[in-house]
């Protein structure tokens, strides 16, 4: 029984591999054209708490991070990954552009490293851009987003590969407030 | 000496005595009002601050519970959202603590409170790094971990801050038993006063009063010995002349007496008598009108040398006879003065008669007139003066000279006869005419009476003026 269920578990990863794979890449060399901010978008900060040392992480720390895989940072200290719910636009943004999985696959993949010992928290999920500030606020090791239009004192802003949000070439972005969503 | 002192103590001084009383009275009333005043205000002090004072400290004891229970709560749920939410409730909480501390330290003054309050910070602060790490390990879903970090750092650090706002309390309420005593004591000295004072008061007014009493009795009692005596002065020099009369008219009944020259001298004594007998009871006649207020001057402008000529005239026979001679200085352009022609001559014969009486033996009588003060001042005025060089009064005399019916010891003792009202008489007359009566006099020297008269102004000049038939620069 087990075996049948790793095979069909190795058969379903051989199958969907290709598509991994490309959503892997990421989105700035996918989609040059979609990298261009655009000018209704407005900046999505990486947000830490202000006792948090690092400034500046690389695309790929932030992913790793997203995606549960670092589990602390340089100092020590545990983080913990705050989001959004998932049909908020910064969520999908993320999703998108960071962790490049659907919100499904998140699910799955952090189901999968729970279970198998390789993430030690699921991100922890809060329902408004202020509980998420006040999170980050209170818990050292948080790391979250926000849109640029709602970071604050209480947070600290990390540069992504050198790139603030207000940066041109800085491509997390994520609708104003009040558009449609065309996503 | 109290009786002497009281002899000496008028209505006047009576008035100035209860006046006194009144302001000493007022002065202690004033402090006692002052000290209830204070005490009523420490009384509302002490009630609004220990109010304020025991509701900060219940809010101060509450906020740091609610910090730790609200932190606690967080352990509750795995709720993110309702965590944050706790961790909002825990932290306003302890911001409320903060300003409840320093509060505490701004207004600690003496030295243990101000000890306290900075134990009570700095134990807070230790607490609240704790409750960060727990409420952050809630936060991260540490729960195991934020309970041991809780038991082993949160507890015992919560029991200090505990303890410290316990020591609070009971320094406060030390503090309030201190202020309450001082209360008491404020509220004991104000009483004393208070009571200190209705005494005084009750004491000083009886004293008062008693004062007033004595002296208005013992004012009686001199009216009535003054009476007495005038009614024996009077009676005295009624009885004298009288007996004269008697006399002769018995040696005229009988027939004893025979010829010209005889009665020529009979009738001259009877004469003489009757005349003295005559002003006498005129003098008593006048002082009893001015007494009663029933005589009245015409006020107008009188000519100084018509008042001088007719003191001359009226005098002149007494002088002569008395052997005295009267030096006349009159300054020249006098004004018109205001008075009664007959007022003023009445005065002025009165005061010559006196000269006479105590003349001494100097017999010599100066008559003055004169303008003063001698600058243009508008308070100007015209003096006529009596001055003598006879036995003089002693200074202790003077207050009374003016008094009715009063003799000086030394003159009953040198049997010089007199009723008493001369002076109170020209005094009376002058103060009648809007004028004053003053006096002079050194003892065995001699005593300078002078009037003084109101110089007549506008229209009263104008009246005379016309009356007389002047021209206007020869009155002024």
């Amino acid at each position: 029984m087990l075996r049948n269920m790793a095979k069909i578990a190795i058969v379903t990863v051989l199958i969907a591999w290709p598509q991994a794979d490309a959503a892997r890449t990421p989105a700035f060399i996918r989609d040059p054209q979609q990298a261009q901010p655009s000018a209704l978008s407005e900046p999505l900060a990486i947000v830490v708490n202000q006792s948090n040392p690092v400034d500046n992480l690389s695309f790929r720390e932030l992913r790793r991070i997203f995606l549960g895989n670092q589990s602390h940072w340089a100092n020590g200290r545990r983080i913990t990954l705050v989001m959004r719910d998932t049909d908020e636009p910064e969520s999908k943004t993320i999703l998108r552009d960071v962790c490049e999985m659907s919100e499904d696959q998140l699910k799955t993949h952090y189901l999968h490293g729970l279970f198998t010992g390789e993430i030690l928290v699921s991100p922890k999920t809060l329902a408004t851009s202020m509980g998420v500030r006040k999170f980050i606020f209170n818990v050292p090791g948080a790391i979250g987003y926000l849109r640029k239009s709602d970071v604050d004192a209480t947070v600290k802003i990390v540069r992504i590969d050198g790139l603030d949000p207000d940066d041109k070439d800085y491509k997390l972005r994520v609708q104003p407030m009040g558009a449609n969503s065309g996503e | 000496m109290i009786d002497r002192a009281l002899n000496a103590t008028s209505r006047y001084h009576a008035s100035l005595w209860l006046f006194l009383v009144c302001c000493v009275v007022a002065t202690i009333g004033a402090f006692a009002i002052r000290d209830l005043q204070t005490a009523s205000r420490d009384a509302q002090e002490m009630y609004a601050g220990s109010v304020h004072g025991l509701q900060r400290i219940g809010e101060l004891q509450y906020d740091t519970q609610e910090t730790r229970r609200s932190t606690l709560y967080a352990l509750t749920t795995t709720d993110s959202n309702l965590q944050v939410e706790y961790a909002d409730q825990t932290r306003a909480a302890d911001q409320r603590v903060k300003d409840g501390i320093a509060e505490y330290r701004s207004l600690a003054k003496k030295p243990a409170e101000i000890a306290l309050a900075g134990r009570l910070a700095r134990d807070w602060a230790n607490y609240l790094n704790v409750r960060d790490e727990v409420l952050a390990s809630i936060l991260e879903g540490s729960t195991k971990e934020a309970v041991n970090l809780d038991l082993s750092g949160g507890v015992p650090a919560f029991e200090y801050v505990r303890q410290d706002l316990n020591e609070v309390k009971h320094l406060y309420d030390s503090d309030a038993s201190q202020r309450l005593d001082n209360l008491a004591a404020s509220w004991r000295r104000a009483s004393w006063r208070l009571f200190g004072t209705l005494g005084f008061t009750f004491l000083l007014s009886g004293a008062a009063v008693w004062t007033i009493q004595r002296s208005r009795m013992l004012s009686a009692i001199q009216l009535a010995k003054l009476q007495m005596e005038f009614v024996a002065s009077v009676s005295h020099e009624l009885r004298t002349p009288l007996a004269v009369i008697s006399s002769a008219a018995d040696n005229l009944a009988d027939g004893l007496i025979a010829g010209k020259g005889s009665l020529r001298k009979y009738g001259a004594i009877l004469q003489h008598q009757s005349r003295n007998m005559g002003h006498l009871i005129n003098d008593i006649l006048l002082f009893a009108s001015t007494e009663d207020g029933a005589k009245h001057y015409i006020l107008q402008p009188v000519q100084v040398s018509a008042i001088v000529d007719s003191i001359v005239s009226a005098t002149e026979g007494l002088i002569k006879n008395a052997g005295f001679t009267l030096d006349r200085h009159i300054e020249p352009d006098l004004p018109l003065v205001i008075g009664d022609l007959t007022g003023i001559t009445q005065c002025l014969q009165n005061l010559i008669g006196n000269a006479i009486k105590y003349g001494g033996n100097v017999r010599c009588i100066s008559l003055r007139a004169f303008r003063a003060p001698s600058d243009k001042r508008p308070d100007r005025e015209v003096r006529i003066s009596v001055t003598d060089q006879g036995i003089g009064i002693d200074h202790s005399e003077l207050s009374h000279i003016f008094d009715p019916f009063y003799r000086s010891p030394r003159v009953q003792a040198a049997q010089i006869h007199g009723t008493g009202l001369g002076l109170s008489l020209a005094k009376r007359i002058a103060e009648a005419m809007n004028g004053r009566l003053s006096v002079v006099s050194e003892l065995s020297a001699g005593s300078t009476f002078t009037l003084h008269l109101n110089i007549a102004k506008g229209e009263e000049i104008e009246m005379a003026r016309e009356v007389l038939g002047l021209p206007s620069s020869s009155l002024l």
